[in-house]
């Protein structure tokens, strides 16, 4: 009994376990991914790519038409040359890694674009002194809910320039919502700026 | 145990990978401060009340430094803590105010002022101050107030009570040495003479002037008490002798003497009157001046073929070249820290202030005019004034170096040059 329980739910699983494969290759082969798309997100990472196609059987589109007869050979000859049909080749593999690191890379943008905002909204309030030539550091911590308020702040790594925590302080008064981050992926928010620090610098630079 | 150090790596992965965004630029805007007039006793008249925070409003805000709200546009005007309501202040997007309140001591005009100031973003009170003073001396005063409250919101000391020493030429047979107030006021005439005068400088304890005359048909160093007026040559060689500058410590001059036609940098020793050769080069050796620590000298040498700027040690006589950018980098200056310099630099006839910092490689221009000579820095060390020109007719401009103000002095009757601002009071 406990047997052809066991079997069937194995055989269960099996199916499952196809099923899901199955239904993998198929929504990847479904979802295009331009090759430039995927070319423009990680240009950065091109070397890689290419070392991995390098491995990879090459295509023969080109062969077919020639067996075809369909073109003349020096106009195809003039075609191969034109298009350089190894560096678009992307394998199943490739995909989904593509998707991973589109995920990854726009999740990354999402991140560095929020920043960019609040360290402007943090810059427009913070009347910076003239410190000279002191190179200053100080950092708060902060406490953001999803909607935007800033629950608490606290001056984790204080300067020890008591005019420069001031103003540090000063700034962050004058803030009580950063509404930017409102309408961003939860996911993004609670690993990213749930919690994260403002990082004050002053370069002891004469400006 | 296991899932114990399993949760401990998590949070510490989390730990170290919070986001940090780093915030490097302030903001253009300045702090806007609140003077509210202060409130008085019943037996005082009551201009006083807006006289005080009137003087120190313009104190404040003098050099560009602050921004300020007009009093028309105050909801109320508390003088005591118990009517201070930081909500008032804060929708006018104040930073800080500033409040007191004027009691009578005595028949003889002696008057007791009380003041304090709010940070109204933190909604604290950060300084509260008395000061005992005669009706006479209201300006003193309000100086005194205005450089507690610059010294609590920016850390460096307050320089309204310093005075400044410039050359007026107000005709081409008139010269004339004069101090004043930082703002202009209360100009007072050292010296005057048919013949030129040139490059003043304040002793350090600002009882003393140092300047160069040509009254006897060439160039004299004297020394002239600014309380007596008395005035003393120095001329310890009978030769051309110019640019004298005090050293820090008051115990010598650095000067320029001239052997046979070529200037050299020297020191002179004021107690013991003998000089002390510091450069021996057949180049031009000029324009001396002491670092803070008096241990070392920047001067202008025309050694390599340009002018450029060098530094001395004084002990060892060691030289050091601090500029190589363009054909001309002159008048250099320490700032008060010492680690820094600031002086002319001339770039396709066009003279500039400029600063370098003694560690870094780099110059930075901060003026954009193009006549500016003579720079003199604010002992905090956070404004310059220079001399520059509008046509043919020199003035004294500045500027605050966070970049954030510039400005020009009242112009006066003829040329004003050569700007030499004193040190703090000991």
């Amino acid at each position: 009994m406990m047997n052809r329980v066991l079997t069937s739910f194995n055989t269960f699983a099996l199916i499952l376990l196809f099923l899901s494969f199955v239904f993998s290759v198929f929504s990847i082969k479904t979802l295009k991914v331009n090759n430039t798309q995927s070319m423009k997100v990680n240009f950065f990472e091109l070397s890689e790519i290419t070392e991995t196609q390098k491995r990879l059987p090459r295509a023969k589109p080109i062969e077919k038409i020639k067996e075809a007869g369909l073109i003349k050979t020096k106009e195809i000859n003039q075609l191969e040359a034109s298009l350089d049909v190894e560096k678009y080749k992307i394998s199943k593999p490739d995909i989904k890694k593509e998707l991973s690191k589109i995920k990854l890379s726009k999740e990354r943008t999402e991140i560095l674009k929020i920043s960019s905002i609040i360290q402007d909204k943090i810059s427009s309030v913070w009347i910076k002194p003239n410190s000279l030539s002191k190179m200053l550091t100080a950092k708060v911590l902060i406490n953001l809910a999803p909607s935007g308020e800033i629950l608490n702040y606290e001056l984790v790594e204080p300067s020890n320039d008591r005019i420069f925590d001031n103003s540090v302080l000063t700034a962050m008064n004058k803030i009580s919502f950063l509404e930017e981050i409102i309408g961003i992926e939860r996911g993004i928010f609670e690993s990213n700026f749930r919690n994260f620090k403002l990082v004050f610098k002053s370069s002891g630079e004469i400006e | 145990m296991r899932g114990l150090i399993f949760l401990i790596l998590v949070s510490s992965n989390n730990i170290f990978s919070i986001l940090e965004i780093e915030i490097l630029k302030g903001s253009d805007n300045l702090s806007k401060i609140a003077f509210i007039p202060f409130g008085i006793e019943k037996n005082i008249d009551e201009k006083y009340g807006d006289q005080v925070s009137s003087l120190i409003e313009k104190n404040m805000v003098l050099f560009g430094e602050f921004e300020n709200l007009n009093k028309n546009e105050m909801l109320s005007f508390p003088s005591t803590e118990e009517d201070f309501y930081y909500r008032d202040w804060k929708i006018m997007g104040v930073d800080y105010s500033v409040i007191g309140r004027i009691n009578s001591v005595n028949a003889l005009g002696n008057l007791n002022i009380s003041y304090s100031l709010f940070n109204i973003n933190r909604r604290i009170k950060i300084l509260d101050g008395e000061i005992v003073g005669n009706e006479n001396n209201i300006e003193g005063i309000a100086k005194i107030i205005s450089n507690r409250i610059y010294e609590k919101i920016t850390g460096l000391r307050g320089i309204f009570d310093t005075k400044l020493a410039y050359v007026v030429n107000s005709n081409s047979k008139t010269y004339q040495i004069c101090v004043s107030d930082i703002d202009g006021q209360n100009e007072k005439i050292l010296f005057s003479s048919p013949s030129p005068i040139m490059s003043p400088d304040w002793s350090p304890d600002r009882k003393k002037i140092a300047y160069v005359s040509f009254e006897n048909g060439f160039a004299e160093i004297f020394i002239q008490d600014l309380i007596s007026g008395e005035r003393e040559s120095i001329n310890a060689l009978g030769m051309t002798n110019s640019a004298p500058v005090w050293s820090p410590d008051g115990k010598s001059l650095a000067l320029v003497v001239s052997f046979s036609g070529n200037p050299d940098i020297f020191s002179y020793s004021l107690n013991t009157k003998r000089l002390n050769r510091l450069t021996n080069h057949y180049g031009i050796d000029t324009e001396p001046s002491w670092s803070p620590d008096s241990k070392k000298m920047i001067f202008t040498s025309d050694r390599s073929g340009s002018p450029q700027l060098y530094e001395i040690n004084v002990q060892s006589k060691r030289k050091k070249r601090l500029t190589k950018d363009g054909s001309y980098n002159a008048r250099g200056k320490y700032f008060p820290d010492g680690k820094s310099i600031f002086f002319v630099h001339g770039n396709n006839g066009n003279f500039q202030i400029a600063t370098k910092k003694l560690s870094g490689r780099f110059i930075s221009t901060l003026t954009s005019t193009s006549l500016d000579e003579s720079p003199t820095i604010s002992p905090n060390g956070n404004i310059i004034i220079y001399a520059t020109k509008k046509d043919e007719n020199g003035y004294l401009a500045g500027l605050t170096l966070n970049g954030k103000s510039r400005f020009a002095l009242p112009l006066k009757n003829g040329s004003v040059r050569e700007p030499a601002w004193s040190p703090l009071l000991k």
